[in-house]
């Protein structure tokens, strides 16, 4: 058991895993932003229904948030800058997991607006959702502080 | 020979900035050496900044960084005109004289618990289930007034941006919504109701 921590600690300070790692979490970083800087009012209807934030920070959030998912999201792919993009992508994906929480604590029925915001296949926020983003958190973590 | 010494204290600064300016490149400098990692995140987030700015200056639906009224989130600039809010009094008139038809933003239990009299209902946050039935309900040549619960709902408002963008034109939003026709005490189904018993 030792050893198999000890073999999983050594791969996943490996440079070439962390590289693809960081790949794979700017692309998913990318794709997330993409729908939510083409539709910043459904993005913006989103945000205001996880009921988190003072109603006068709404559109500024909704407006900045997806350009951070993207900067992020393309230094990670690019490799610029790989530790700091981490460590924003971390930021981020913390973000994520309490509004998620919160949404289920307080059972709101509210999409995710994590890709989709346009409506064409939303998908509600839930708990398979923290889980997933807990994966993403796992990732942008090791870039963070292995990049 | 005359001395050119300058005193200490009003010894001019390098390159002539100012000691804020030097003072905060200082410090800049000092946490970048500190946490150089923090130091860069917080330069992407301001490109990132930088670029919603310009990208919303551009976009033809573009946001108002601040909402005004408040509540109106989600709203694009573009929009901002073609969604008058009415108070209840105006509303009252447009019921009286037929010119409107309500529409009640609401869930459809809060709608059948009461509503106002000739409303009908189509819940926002049912938006993608129920379009497909009540477009043909809506007729496009009629003017609406759309309301939710109260201040700030917004539900009603971004019904109305729904609408805007399917070709809908004469929309007025109930300020204040349900809430404010209710204590203006106008008429409501539950009043008709209890009057014909």
């Amino acid at each position: 058991m030792r050893r198999a921590a000890r073999y999983l600690g050594h791969l996943l300070s490996h440079g070439a895993v962390v590289r693809i790692v960081g790949l794979g979490v700017g692309l998913v970083f990318i794709y997330a932003s993409l729908d939510k800087i083409v539709h910043p009012d459904r993005f913006a209807d989103i945000v205001h229904d996880y009921d988190m934030l003072p109603l006068v920070l709404v559109n500024a959030f909704a407006l900045v948030m997806p350009w951070t998912e993207m900067v992020a999201g393309a230094a990670l792919v690019l490799g610029l800058w790989r530790r700091a993009a981490g460590l924003l992508a971390t930021a981020l994906t913390v973000s994520f997991l309490v509004a998620i929480a919160q949404a289920e604590f307080r059972g709101l029925e509210i999409e995710c607006g994590c890709f989709d915001v346009s409506g064409m296949s939303a998908t509600e926020a839930s708990w398979d959702l923290f889980l997933r983003d807990v994966g993403l958190l796992l990732g942008c973590a090791l870039v963070w502080r292995r990049g | 020979m005359a001395s050119t010494t300058v005193e200490p204290s009003k010894k001019p600064h390098p390159g002539g900035r100012c000691p804020l300016v030097c003072g905060a490149l200082a410090l800049v400098r000092r946490l970048a050496a500190r946490c150089p990692h923090a130091t860069r995140a917080a330069a992407l987030l301001a490109g990132a900044v930088l670029l919603a700015v310009t990208f919303n200056a551009a976009a033809p639906l573009g946001l108002p960084w601040l909402p005004s009224p408040p509540g109106r989130v989600g709203i694009p600039r573009a929009y901002a005109s073609r969604l008058p809010e009415i108070n209840a009094a105006h509303a009252l008139s447009l019921y009286r004289s037929g010119e409107a038809l309500f529409v009640d933003s609401r869930d459809r239990e809060d709608y059948e618990e009461d509503h106002i009299p000739g409303a009908m209902n189509f819940p926002m946050r049912r938006w993608a289930e129920l379009w497909p039935e009540m477009q043909s309900r809506l007729p496009r040549d009629s003017a609406f007034v759309l309301y939710c619960y109260g201040a700030h709902c917004g539900l009603s408002t971004r019904q109305g941006k729904m609408l805007l963008q399917n070709d809908y034109d004469d929309l007025l939003v109930l300020d204040y919504g349900w809430k404010a026709w209710r204590e203006a005490g106008y008429p409501t189904v539950r009043d008709l109701e209890s009057a014909a018993d």
